[in-house]
């Protein structure tokens, strides 16, 4: 009987679902076993002197910036759902913008606001011939930093709690209101809690972006885990080390995920009752609506406008530079790393979504599990797996290259198919949620009506199923191409020689001190994940679920 | 007999109990039987394990002497030749009614295709419809749609899932009397499940009423409806 079982579970579908787990899952194991191997003389060294601030410089990063981007985010949430001020529906999407702009790009726009030879500055000394103290306006700090991963991070925060409460809150605030508290008080006793799940969603969120950051760090020369995983592996050429640190970084991101599916308990997001009403809003008008809108203004210039704007003063000083022959090389080699990467994750999705609704059972959802086993991790840890990995499979091929007439050395590591399996492993997930969610909201019974007239599942998939989901399908994979589009640190670990993408082409500019040059690349980067966001948030707002 | 069910088992893999015990039913070819009962007694999922769209835990499926199921053998639902018609219908939106009724049918010329589609539209009174997309039917539009394209590739048996339960109370009558007319026109073996009684009286040339799992009374519907008197009462609600 348990032949006719596995016979019955057995099928291309399952096989390829085990393949793409398995891929996912090595490079993370061959860092994970690193941990227990036995550590080189030089790790004595870095545990001895540098371990301690590696940990405190991360941990105060990760502790700041939860903490402020809560308290932005769930304000900010709270008021657009609770209140009717002027330009509310102008800000309702516009908290949403900041995304758009990477916290590298951020952290050196504001360096270059700020520094010496920076608008503000200069503004001071010629026109009213004041000098300031400099280190009032040193962002290059940790407060700096904190302030960089605040205000282009909030969002997370921001979108999942606005959606949480748009959905839930109604009766209870009205309850409250009932019972005499004033705003202040809601907002304390009531929304704050309620709202629980929802915040640790989003900040867990910021956390994950806050640990996988290299670049802002790294600009700023504050030594965290990201810096020190790149320095022992490029600096020292110390590579157990490097694999050692990125072994402790993904204990403490494992760490993480397992408190935060402690904090939210048993509750997801949202307990779906059918009724969905918004809250009725308290229409605020005279000074306290134009308090309200100053707020909202204020985070969107430091968090939006401000930034961008000295980006397009950069752009229009630059551009007759930057347009030449080797921009175009960069703009087509982010595009073309980034479809592909966007087409295998989508195949593969496709392909476990499938298989886990369909199978159903214990070993699919732990395939459909480990698939954001890989978003959690930082971008450093995923490419120390991968080059290990690929370096690994190189040596073993070597008589193969020899067999078939080439030099035997590296030939997959030095390709730019290892960056490609990197974005894939990391970027895998936001396919798959969107997938996912496109094959829930179609049900099973299409497929099985399929089935009953005779079409194998592979026939189902592709006559039914697959063009049910056409649009959750055409939504991850835009979302897929835009996260790979601004991802850095995975891209400069792994890039091949000579091989740049915009946004790793940005980033050294900016650390080359021209930052005017990294302008154009940036203002790119932004104002394509700012369409596809927008594109995004419209297309969620006009679905009914 | 043509249909041949025997200690039928099966549990979902998260539930506790056998959500079926000891399931068995013979059915002879040609005959339209109703499986009666509330709603979580099992009878979608015998409906669901007939088809092969859940393997059970022990028992066996034959019909007309093929195995369907048994504790070495399964056959997939592709390879059943068993028609059904889904509660919601399960019409595929992307497609119109002729590619919907059409779907099933392989191995079979362009031409030998149309001439099955027009017999199927006339048969259930849709000829003219062809370009239109289910979206664009009304619900019993839209059932007479999915019972053509079930009864399109001539299947051994055709099965309901509860085919009245979208329907407006007013035309339930009409319509029931116009499948029961199909069904005995194309002759055709079929099973329905339902919670009502009426449905059941009207349709079935036999009964099933099942509780929990378990069958508890099979017959002509005028015995089964009427002797289980507590059934009945607690089934029309």
């Amino acid at each position: 009987m348990w032949i006719r079982n596995i016979k019955w579970q057995f099928n291309s579908w399952a096989i390829l679902t085990f393949v793409f787990v398995l891929l996912i899952l090595l490079p993370n194991l061959s860092v994970f076993a690193q941990l227990f191997t036995e550590p080189n003389e030089n790790w004595y060294h870095i545990k001895e002197y540098l371990l301690k601030s590696y940990v405190i410089n991360s941990l105060t990063l990760v502790f700041f910036t939860a903490l402020f981007t809560i308290l932005i985010g769930v304000s900010l949430a709270w008021f657009v759902s609770a209140f009717e001020f002027p330009l509310k529906n102008f800000f309702k999407w516009g908290m949403v913008l900041p995304l758009s702009i990477p916290p590298y790009i951020g952290a050196y726009t504001y360096h270059g606001i700020l520094n010496y030879t920076g608008v503000i500055q200069s503004e001071l000394r010629n026109s009213f011939d004041i000098s300031v103290e400099q280190k009032y306006f040193d962002i290059m700090t940790m407060p700096g930093a904190i302030f960089i991963f605040t205000m282009f991070l909030f969002p997370y925060v921001y979108i999942i709690t606005k959606s949480f409460l748009e959905k839930q809150a109604a009766s209870l605030v009205e309850n409250a209101r009932l019972l005499g508290s004033n705003s202040f008080e809601i907002f304390y006793r009531v929304i704050i809690p309620i709202s629980r799940t929802a915040i640790i969603g989003g900040v867990s969120l910021v956390i994950l972006e806050v640990l996988n950051d290299y670049g802002v760090v790294k600009y700023f020369g504050i030594q965290t885990f990201s810096t020190a995983i790149f320095q022992a592996w490029f600096g020292m050429g110390d590579h157990g080390s490097a694999v050692r640190l990125a072994g402790i970084l993904m204990s403490i991101v494992i760490v993480i995920l397992v408190l935060e599916k402690l904090f939210r308990g048993r509750r997801k997001y949202s307990f779906s009752t059918s009724k969905v009403r918004p809250i009725q809003k308290l229409k605020l008008t005279g000074i306290k609506g134009f308090g309200m809108s100053a707020y909202f203004f204020i985070v969107f210039s430091f968090a939006f406008l401000i930034p961008l704007a000295q980006l397009a003063l950069w752009a229009f000083m630059t551009y007759d530079i930057i347009f030449t022959e080797e921009f175009y090389q960069l703009v087509w080699n982010s595009v073309f790393v980034a479809l592909i990467a966007a087409i295998l994750i989508v195949v593969a999705a496709l392909i476990i979504g499938n298989y886990t609704r369909l199978s159903n059972g214990r070993i699919a959802k732990a395939a459909s599990k480990v698939t954001i086993l890989g978003y959690s991790m930082p971008g450093a840890v995923i490419a120390i797996g991968v080059i290990t990995i690929f370096i690994g499979l190189d040596r073993k091929l070597f008589p193969v290259y020899e067999a078939i007439g080439l030099q035997p050395t590296l030939i997959l590591s030095l390709s730019i198919s290892m960056l490609i399996f990197a974005y894939v492993i990391r970027f895998l997930a936001i396919g798959y949620n969107s997938i996912e969610s496109g094959f829930d909201k179609v049900g099973q019974s299409f497929t099985e009506a399929s089935r009953t007239l005779g079409m194998s599942v592979t026939q189902s998939f592709f006559k039914v199923d697959l063009k049910m989901i056409k649009g959750a399908v055409a939504g991850g994979f835009i979302l897929v191409f835009v996260d790979i589009l601004k991802e850095l640190p995975l891209t400069l670990i792994l890039q091949p020689f000579n091989f740049y993408t915009l946004a790793t082409k940005a980033f050294q500019y900016a650390s080359d001190e021209m930052i005017q040059e990294a302008s154009i690349p940036s203002l790119f980067i932004i104002m394509i994940s700012g369409l596809s966001i927008f594109l995004f948030h419209k297309i969620l707002e006009k679905e009914p679920s | 007999m043509y249909i041949e069910i025997k200690d039928l088992d099966f549990k979902y893999q998260n539930a506790k109990e056998h959500t079926i015990k000891g399931f068995c039913l013979s059915v002879h070819q040609g005959e339209i039987i109703s499986i009666l009962g509330s709603s979580g007694c099992g009878k979608s999922t015998i409906l669901r394990l007939i088809a092969g769209l859940e393997v059970p835990s022990s028992g066996s499926i034959v019909i007309n002497g093929k195995v369907m199921a048994n504790h070495n053998r399964f056959e997939k639902p592709e390879n059943r030749g068993i028609g059904m018609v889904f509660q919601d219908y399960a019409l595929f939106p992307h497609m119109t009614v002729a590619d919907n009724i059409k779907f099933g049918l392989r191995k079979m010329s362009r031409n030998e295709k149309l001439n099955r589609l027009n017999d199927l539209l006339e048969l259930v009174g849709l000829s003219g419809y062809e370009k239109r997309f289910p979206y664009e039917l009304s619900g019993g539009q839209q059932q007479r749609v999915a019972l053509a394209r079930a009864l399109a590739p001539n299947p051994s048996l055709i099965m309901f899932d509860e085919p009245f339960s979208n329907l407006d109370a007013n035309i339930q009558q009409k319509i029931r009397d116009e499948l029961r007319d199909i069904l005995k026109r194309t002759g055709i073996t079929s099973i329905f499940v339902t919670h009502d009684q009426k449905d059941a009286l009207a349709l079935a040339d036999r009964v099933v009423s099942m509780r929990e799992g378990c069958v508890t009374k099979v017959g002509k519907p005028e015995e089964v409806i009427n002797t289980n008197f507590n059934d009945v009462r607690f089934i029309s609600n």
